[in-house]
């Protein structure tokens, strides 16, 4: 069997692995979430954490960060918390994936040097295997099954990696089980271990260990008359075991691969006629090194990022109520670091506060799983390249729609800070342009929209005030009983508190009144009163004749979404 | 009493001691409060979509309609929201058919069996001022007290009034029963600023340090009040601020302490 390639794959896949971490990692540095993160510079940053980890290693802090290593990074008791069927899974995954990694695949640095004789086809070795890969397909099912039955209604966030990482350990897993079940099965196998160990090619001579071999070591020759002679297999257990004893075990006890084996039998000859060992071994070493030189650009560089952050979590001074502040050099890189170390699990989508806003609004940028992405997007520019401007505009509405629970935070697996990142989010989309209704309603004078609005012809519910979307502004009986007593303007507080020009209303609210009276509602919509109004009901319940002057101001916002929306949108493609 | 509360959204996260105080208090008093998976109130989406607010909440109205338990809330915000959301459902047909498809979803239906209850009226009325009289361990004789009611706990009345929207005195009169003074500020019943806070902040800045100076100046040692946002705002304006300071607190926080409680189950 001819492996010539792999020395040559293994190097490139440890090379293209160490320059994407590096390249990924120097991100953590680099990328800047936050308008504070823009003041500055990467270099700092490096310092900044270098000095982090001399305080967390010989500081207070270390007995924090080992408590963080063992019962977060390893137990994972925040997502056992929240998930205990996806726990079981993820941990069986860990679990039987290191120890595969450790015992099988780098057997020559490890099972070689630590345990005297070791063959990968003796006891315990063979069950170990079989047990280790079933581990791992389990955990798949259990985290596949646990993320079935919370569902969001929207579709995972970036679903795709996801499940191209899991198809490939899934393939690695397959192949290896395919691997193992066709040696034990081949014939091929067997005469070529023959005439290197027990030194003979002589048909006669092979006899007696065929025989035993295909009755009980699993392998399939195509050419064995049936029945076997009982005395035949016993003297074939001589030569084996002078032979063959001290490298192979029954391979009964590979409790996936030797069923598998019995069932690729009658195929045996065909794929040992096909090289099928040395294919299946190069479809199994090279799904597995393309998993190592992908693991910076998939899911699974999770592996790293998310211990790091756990750890960088535990080293950070508490977040809230700490008297000690946190360096926006830390911070910022903690920031870019979360963007790694997302798995994008949707633990906070579940019980996010917002979700069934989301949902009735048809925007998964509410849900933070989606946020955090769009948060990245926007840090790292590709918010705002064209061909974006739809996307942006509902991360813009999902980030302001966030009513900081600290849900999301409370329940992450890795102990992300997300309400940390939402803010820095919501100054990087302020700083584009992006900013809430009410900044960017009042960017510009409520003029200038109804001038705007003019120009647009009117059409699919664009027209005057929609009756089920602003019941209230639509009904002229709502506000046609003002008398413009100015009552409402003289209990507003808004209006009393409007002293100076630069930051004081435009109009007040007996004018926004008398505006819908007039059939001026356009002029209302980018008003400062409509937009500065504090919702304090001092003009509703003082108002003699009973209009509801505070709700029409709600309605007129909402309009002003929707109908200066439009505008906004046509003006920012124009 | 047994009532499912309604924390919201800023007090679990942004100020726990409010959390903490009011289960404290109400435990002692033998209030029984239920956890149900409520989400958010919907006050966000009201500026965006009426119909998106009323969803949120009818939401959470259903929730506790489901469990055959009145929604009792220590924020004026999500009062009034559940509360307008009530009103807009009752006096909308067509709103209400929208809103039944879309917690139907979820087997939810909303059919205004349950009320909406405010921390103070259940204080004051439920459990009443003298049963609060009696139970005064350690009144907290000459504190001098400004009232903080919240906009939305009084206003618009035909909603959310918990008391007389011009000249509430239910407040006042909690105040008065931990042996506390209630003091007579002519800013009570104005806005905190809270709301403002995004669209103007320099505004909203000033009418927040309006009312704090007007409580100063009227003999107040303490602004107490009975809704987060007041709360917080106040906190947040003071902290970046080397102007003269008022002692903020938590009614149930208030409440507790003339109560016996340990200070630190109030989260003092």
């Amino acid at each position: 069997m001819s492996t010539a390639l792999f020395h040559p794959a293994l190097y490139a896949s440890l090379a293209l692995c160490a320059l994407g971490l590096a390249w990924r990692m120097s991100a953590w540095f680099r990328v800047r979430v936050g308008p504070d993160a823009c003041t500055v510079t990467p270099w700092q940053r490096m310092v900044a954490a270098l000095r982090g980890v001399a305080v967390a290693l010989f500081g207070r802090r270390l007995f924090r960060v080992l408590g963080a290593l063992v019962l977060d990074a390893l137990l994972l008791r925040r997502l056992y918390a929240n998930a205990k069927l996806r726990w079981l899974g993820h941990q069986l995954i860990l679990v039987g994936f290191t120890l595969l990694l450790l015992m099988h695949a780098l057997a020559a640095l490890v099972s070689e040097k630590l345990f005297q004789g070791y063959q990968p086809t003796l006891e315990p070795y063979l069950f170990l295997r079989n047990l280790f890969g079933v581990m791992v397909l389990v955990g798949v099912g259990l985290l596949w099954f646990g993320r079935r039955r919370e569902r969001s209604g929207f579709a995972q966030a970036r679903a795709f990696l996801g499940a191209a990482f899991v198809a490939l350990l899934g393939f690695v897993l397959v192949s290896g089980f395919l691997l193992e079940a066709h040696k034990i099965a081949s014939p091929r196998a067997f005469y070529r271990m023959t005439e290197q160990y027990a030194g003979t090619t002589d048909a006669e001579q092979l006899k007696p260990l065929r025989a035993l071999w295909a009755s009980e070591f699993g392998v399939a020759f195509a050419d064995l008359q049936q029945p076997i002679a009982a005395d035949l297999v016993e003297r074939g257990r001589e030569l084996q075991r002078d032979a063959c004893a001290s490298c192979h075990a029954k391979p009964a006890s590979a409790f996936v691969s030797y069923p598998l084996a019995r069932l690729l039998a009658p195929v045996t000859g065909l794929m040992d006629a096909a090289g099928a060992d040395t294919w299946l071994w190069y479809l199994h070493v090279f799904a597995c090194l393309l998993g190592l030189a992908s693991l910076p650009f998939t899911r699974f560089f999770h592996v790293l990022a998310a211990p790091i952050s756990l750890l960088v979590d535990a080293a950070a001074p508490q977040r809230a109520l700490s008297a000690q502040p946190y360096a926006i050099e830390a911070r910022a890189s903690q920031r870019a670091l979360a963007l790694d170390a997302c798995v994008r699990c949707g633990i906070c989508d579940e019980r996010c506060s917002v979700a069934l806003l989301a949902r009735y609004l048809g925007n998964p940028d509410l849900l933070p799983s989606h946020k955090l992405i769009a948060t990245g997007a926007l840090a790292k520019g590709r918010l705002l390249r064209s061909g974006e401007e739809e996307h942006a505009l509902r991360a813009a509405e999902g980030a302001f729609l966030c009513t900081d629970c600290g849900r999301c935070t409370s329940r992450c697996p890795v102990g992300l800070d997300l309400e940390d990142l939402w803010q820095a989010g919501r100054g990087d989309l302020a700083v584009a342009g992006l900013a809430p209704p009410a900044q960017w309603v009042q960017a510009r004078p409520a003029l200038a929209w109804a001038e705007s609005l003019e120009a647009v012809p009117r059409q699919h519910g664009l027209a005057a005030p929609d009756a089920a979307f602003a019941p209230l502004s639509a009904d002229r009986r709502s506000f046609s009983r003002c008398v413009q007593c100015q009552t409402c303007t003289n209990v507003c507080p808004v209006v009393a508190h409007s002293t100076d020009a630069e930051h004081g209303i435009d109009l007040t609210p007996q004018k926004v009144m008398n505006l819908l009276r007039l059939g001026l509602s356009d002029l209302a919509l980018g008003s400062r009163m409509v937009w500065d109004c504090a919702s304090c009901y001092q003009c509703q319940e003082s108002c003699p004749e009973g209009v509801r002057v505070a709700d029409i101001i709600y309605e007129l916002r909402a309009l002003a979404v929707r109908r200066l929306g439009s505008v906004r949108s046509r003006r920012q493609a124009a | 009493m047994k009532y499912a509360l309604f924390l919201g959204c800023k007090i679990p996260s942004q100020l726990p001691a409010y959390e903490a105080s009011t289960r404290a208090v109400l435990g002692h008093l033998g209030v029984t409060l239920v956890d149900l998976r409520f989400d958010c109130c919907g006050y966000p989406a009201r500026s965006y979509s009426r119909d998106a607010f009323v969803v949120a909440a009818a939401r959470n109205l259903a929730l506790a309609e489901r469990a055959g338990l009145d929604l009792l809330t220590p924020c004026s915000c999500c009062f009034g929201s559940l509360r307008h959301a009530i009103r807009f459902l009752s006096e909308d047909a067509e709103l209400r058919a929208r809103v039944a498809q879309t917690l139907a979803a979820e087997g939810l239906t909303w059919s205004g069996s349950i009320g909406v209850e405010h921390l103070l009226p259940l204080l004051a009325r439920e459990v009443g001022v003298a049963a609060l009289a009696a139970a005064v361990r350690v009144p907290r004789s000459g504190l001098r007290v400004a009232a903080q009611y919240g906009c939305h706990a009084l206003r618009p009345s035909d909603v959310s009034g918990i008391d007389n929207p011009i000249a509430p005195t239910m407040f006042e009169t909690l105040i008065r029963v931990t042996g506390a003074t209630p003091v007579d500020w002519p800013r009570r019943l104005d806005c905190c600023g809270d709301p403002l806070h995004e669209a103007n902040a320099p505004l909203a800045g000033h009418m927040t340090r309006a009312k704090i100076t007007d409580a100063l100046e009227s003999g107040a040692q303490a602004l107490c009040s009975a809704c987060p946002h007041c709360q917080l705002r106040f906190d947040a304006v003071q902290a970046g601020s080397t102007d003269p300071a008022i002692q903020t607190l938590l009614y149930t926080q208030l409440l507790g302490l003339a109560l016996g409680l340990p200070a630190k189950s109030l989260g003092l």
